[in-house]
């Protein structure tokens, strides 16, 4: 009889050391994630999915610098032709091995993906080729220094298991087969994504077998998920409560100076603008936004540390830059535009506004940390040296629309850049489709000297250059005021004590970072 | 010719009879008052930004801003008033109640009435879609209509009477019925009076009593519905918040203790809903003559 039950202890102690060692990790996000398909949705979230069960040639680290992924090296041949050399014992999660074919397939499926918004990422490559199964190489037409940044946007995934896959089979799960340190199992759309470990993983196994995202967009639902143990860490913490959790023994917390700058956009194209008046609310016929010492009043006007210290708390730094201090091209000379009403006010009138002037200011409502109070803090401050300020917050899916039809005059947005110069070509430069300058200008800003140097940057391979030049193009565009800054947010994590997370500049959240 | 109206003479003492509806009362006209006066009485024109401070943000009770006044209530996150915030969106939130209120009333008397007369097809296509309006849960039905309006008080009072208007045609039809085969108007009819003028003249006032007791009620359900609409961010601009927008403002701030933002504007919306109820029950029960109230 002994052994029988000897065996049951031993098998009921294997059971329950079994269920100690499986470590599962439960993760509440912010935002929802909408598709898995790694070519269709260049939103966050998903890419935040992307990122544990893909890779990219091309990875970023915690301080937004480009280091080896699926490409051990890369070189330039010349000033058009990239070489990407593959690591080799690197295999899919259904064994198949890794090879150039691979990396092909993928440049392609994003670049034709209908709808995808991958593909201005892909778009300069006029020529992809597979030297040997670990050799890739790429041209572009003209000489084009981003090639390994724009790769670093383009998830590997299998020929093999993607061949003919749309968006539908990845949320499936059918196609969801890639390199990363994470197999996917189940994706409940609004509710949640469930990864399994892959345990060969060529960076390292990751330390957890079970990985939950849980979306939970709502604040107060995300902190309490947390504190209840619902969850085991949460991204985007409130700034509500982060004095409460600086307090708390059970939670620990990571963060850094993230990407992510909020400015203001300034209708300078337009007379008169949409929603600029005079303070009796009578149409203005000139546009007071399009003079630069107006733009640098309104910056005077804003007190950034009080909104640092009593919207963000603390959570935040002023910004003078489009990108904060960690990234590429940031120009450490300029300094945040010091909180100086009287010298608004002067400005002013030197520009002819002496009695001020009306305008609305309008923002998202759901997208930054704390978008809605910010709007308003800025009101206030704005009213104070004599622009009276009202204030318009909408959801994100109705505002972006809206901004980029021209809607706005003064209007809120954060941008996440890996450099200076990639954030002055999207914000700043001449719109220009076709050289995919300026989608996101909403100013209309304008200024040749500017274009130039971008142009000259993006030609030049050597970093070093490359990063002088895109400290002169910021300097060009700071001192005409082209935007106004406002602060660089600060990314919060916070998780079950005994949990660590190398917290990353680009605000993703990584379970295989967590330990 | 015309009917004895309910009687409204010696009303008041019979409702004084009850003394929690009096107590009711007079805190519902204490905060009306306050409501009226608010721009006068209230510390500060919480919807003016010039006159609010980030620095005062998030004082507690009885804290002193950076003007050396002290804040009763405590300040929200942007610096403003709470006491005074309250005032002025109990302002808005009667206002959008009472508007509302009467124009549901209006809209739903006419066509209850309308029904009522001239019944058959009138009669089927008003009373169906009262039916198919009351199908449907009234905040859905306001949620879309605002999703589609755009903000303001005057869309939120729109919204408002769309969900309403159904309550007052049906009680309006079953009042009208009732009253339409009594002898007096078959007496207007004999005498040749137009249709419109005996509804106006005639039916019209012998349907107000239960009118006004289902309005009474309604008021609380408009005001409650109002800020369950601000609560959830539609309807009025963030820099005039209303009382539900004021409470879901500090919601985000209940966990980390600082419960001022959103427990007294949430008291006085409680305040003034559970008075207009009481007060509205009282009526019902005076004017309902199936109720037998003393």
């Amino acid at each position: 009889m002994i052994p029988p039950i000897f065996g049951l202890f031993a098998l009921l102690g294997a059971l329950a050391l079994n269920a100690v060692q499986a470590a599962d990790l439960r993760i509440g996000m912010a935002a929802d994630i909408t598709s898995m398909d790694p070519h269709a949705v260049n939103i966050t979230p998903n890419n935040n999915i992307g990122w544990h069960v893909f890779d990219a040639l091309v990875h970023v680290d915690a301080d937004a610098r480009i280091v080896p992924g699926l490409a051990q090296s890369w070189r330039a041949l010349d000033g058009t032709t990239w070489e990407f050399r593959l690591r080799r014992d690197v295999r899919f999660h259904d064994g198949s091995p890794f090879t150039a074919e691979d990396v092909l397939f993928s440049i392609e499926r994003a670049e034709k993906l209908p709808n995808g918004q991958y593909a201005s990422f892909v778009q300069r490559l006029t020529e992809k080729r597979a030297v040997d199964p670990y050799t890739v190489r790429v041209k572009t037409a003209t000489p084009y220094a981003m090639v390994p940044y724009d790769l670093n946007s383009i998830f590997i995934v299998s020929k093999k298991a993607a061949a003919t896959a749309s968006p539908e089979d990845f949320n499936s799960g059918k196609a969801m087969v890639g390199t990363g340190p994470f197999r996917f199992t189940r994706f409940a759309r609004g509710d949640r994504v469930e990864l399994a470990k892959n345990p060969a993983y060529w960076g390292g196994a990751p330390a957890w077998d079970k990985v939950t995202f849980r979306i939970i967009p709502n604040d107060p639902a995300r902190i309490a998920a947390l504190l209840s143990g619902d969850v085991d860490a949460i991204e985007a913490i409130p700034t509500q409560d982060l004095a409460r959790l600086r307090g708390d023994k059970r939670f620990g917390l990571a963060q850094k100076v993230s990407w992510r700058t909020l400015f203001f956009h300034t209708d300078q194209y337009r007379d008169p603008s949409p929603f600029v008046t005079d303070r009796a609310g009578k149409p203005l016929a000139k546009n007071p936004l399009r003079d630069a010492n107006v733009r640098l009043a309104i910056s005077k006007a804003i007190n950034r540390q009080a909104i640092v210290e009593r919207v963000m708390e603390n959570a935040a730094v002023p910004a003078s830059n489009l990108v904060s201090p960690p990234v590429f091209g940031h120009l450490a000379s300029i300094k945040p535009e010091a909180y100086d009403p009287e010298g608004a006010k002067r400005l002013l009138a030197r520009a002819g506004y002496a009695e001020g002037f009306a305008m609305t200011l309008h923002a998202p409502n759901n997208r930054y940390v704390n978008d809605d109070q910010i709007a308003q803090a800025v009101a206030q401050m704005l009213a104070r040296v004599g622009i009276a300020t009202k204030v318009e917050t909408l959801p994100i899916n109705v505002y972006l629309p809206r901004a980029r039809n021209g809607d706005f005059s003064f209007s809120l947005l954060g941008w996440g850049s890996f450099s200076g110069d990639l954030a002055l070509r999207a914000l700043l430069a001449a719109p220009d489709a076709g050289k995919g300058y300026g989608a996101w200008n909403w100013s209309h800003y304008a200024n040749a000297a500017l274009d130039k140097l971008l142009d000259q940057g993006f030609a030049t391979v050597d970093e070093k250059k490359r990063e002088a030049i895109a400290r002169e193009a910021a300097a060009i565009a700071l001192k005409d005021q082209a935007l106004v800054p406002l602060h660089h947010q600060i990314a919060i994590w916070a998780m079950k004590s005994g949990i660590s997370y190398v917290a990353r500049t680009d605000e993703y959240t990584f379970a295989h970072h967590m330990k | 010719m015309n009917a004895p109206p309910a009687a409204l003479p010696g009303l008041l003492p019979r409702f004084a009879r009850d003394g929690v509806a009096l107590a009711a009362l007079a805190l519902l006209a204490l905060l009306i008052a306050a409501a009226v006066l608010a721009p006068w009485i209230a510390p500060q024109n919480p919807y003016d930004l010039a006159q609010l401070d980030l620095l005062d943000g998030r004082l507690p009770p009885g804290a002193l801003a950076a003007d050396g006044r002290s804040v009763l209530l405590g300040t929200d996150d942007q610096g403003r008033d709470i006491l005074s915030a309250i005032l002025y969106g109990m302002r808005t939130s009667l206002l959008a109640g009472t508007l509302s209120t009467l124009g549901a009333l209006a809209l739903g008397l006419l066509l209850g009435l309308g029904a009522a007369w001239f019944r058959g097809w009138t009669e089927a296509i008003i009373m169906r879609a009262a039916d198919l309006q009351l199908s449907f849960p009234s905040i859905l039905i306001a949620l879309v209509l605002l999703a589609l309006l755009g903000q303001g008080l005057d869309k939120i009072i729109i919204a408002l009477i769309a969900v309403q208007w159904a309550y007052y045609a049906r009680t309006a039809r079953a009042a009208a019925l009732a009253e339409r085969e009594k002898d007096y108007i078959s007496a207007a009819r004999a005498l040749g009076l137009k249709p419109l003028r005996i509804i106006l003249a005639h039916l019209l006032p012998n349907c107000l009593p239960p009118m006004t007791v289902v309005a009474t009620v309604q008021i609380a359900a408009a005001i409650s519905l109002e800020a369950t609409l601000s609560f959830l961010g539609l309807g009025l601009p963030i820099t005039e918040p209303s009382l539900g927008l004021l409470i879901a403002n500090g919601y985000a701030y209940l966990l980390s203790g600082k419960y001022w933002i959103s427990f007294f504007p949430g008291l006085a919306l409680l305040g003034l809903i559970v008075c207009i109820n009481l007060v509205a029950d009282r009526l019902r029960d005076l004017l309902d003559p199936r109720r037998m109230a003393g």
